[in-house]
């Protein structure tokens, strides 16, 4: 799956994106807890998710939401445009 | 009826202009800008970076939109939001809306900040003399 960055976020982990494979398909939270074990960066800016939005292909989805290969997922913080 | 995601900044006068004279049979036009603003709780803002994931911006935009126009009072509508480095004073986001009545308008463009400021994925980052900090939603 793509995973995009935005923000916060991004900035934090120093990338905008990147792919991940997964085997079927994987609840987000389950994918934030691959991440999460990937290295310390990855800890830290998910320590606290319950401050974090998710998007599965541009539509917002919660942590318990289901994501396949051919998603996309968007992790950011909430929102301030306008 | 359009939606434009963009860097470089707009012409009010010009964009009011041109929306006006398409839009010749309403009843009522009305313009919202919103822009930098020079002071943020005591800081002085020095620049702003604004981040956005444009394919989410242009769904959710048009999705509170299909429902703001499906009630039929709404006749036209601009809508132009930048992103990237912007300076104090510059402008951020142009709404034009052409509507039957002033009172369909006025809601269109109050429900769109709305979204702008809980839904349409967007992130604006204030850079001060010494600090930056990116901001912290409203909702």
């Amino acid at each position: 799956m793509k995973i995009l960055y935005f923000a916060r976020i991004s900035e934090e982990l120093g990338k905008n994106q990147e792919l991940l494979i997964i085997k079927d398909k994987l609840k987000i939270i389950d994918v934030i807890n691959i991440l999460k074990s990937k290295d310390e960066r990855y800890s830290l800016v998910f320590k606290k998710i319950s401050n974090i939005k998710f998007a599965i292909n541009c539509e917002y989805a919660t942590k318990n939401d289901y994501i396949t290969n051919n998603d996309e997922l968007a992790i950011f913080p909430p929102v301030t445009g306008g | 009826m359009k939606i434009y995601f963009q860097k470089k900044d707009f012409n009010l006068s010009k964009e009011l202009n041109n929306f006006s004279k398409k839009n010749k049979k309403v009843g009522s036009i009305i313009s919202f800008v919103g822009k930098v603003r020079p002071f943020n709780n005591n800081k002085k803002i020095e620049s702003m970076e604004i981040d956005c994931y444009k394919k989410m911006a242009l769904y959710q935009t048009e999705k509170i939109i299909d429902i703001l126009i499906s009630k039929g009072d709404i006749v036209d509508y601009q809508v132009i939001h930048r992103f990237g480095k912007l300076f104090p004073s510059e402008n951020i986001i142009l709404i034009l809306v052409a509507s039957k009545h002033r009172k369909e308008g006025f809601f269109f463009i109050e429900k769109l900040i709305e979204w702008f400021k809980s839904k349409i994925t967007f992130w604006k980052k204030e850079f001060y003399l010494n600090s930056s900090t990116w901001l912290k939603s409203q909702k």
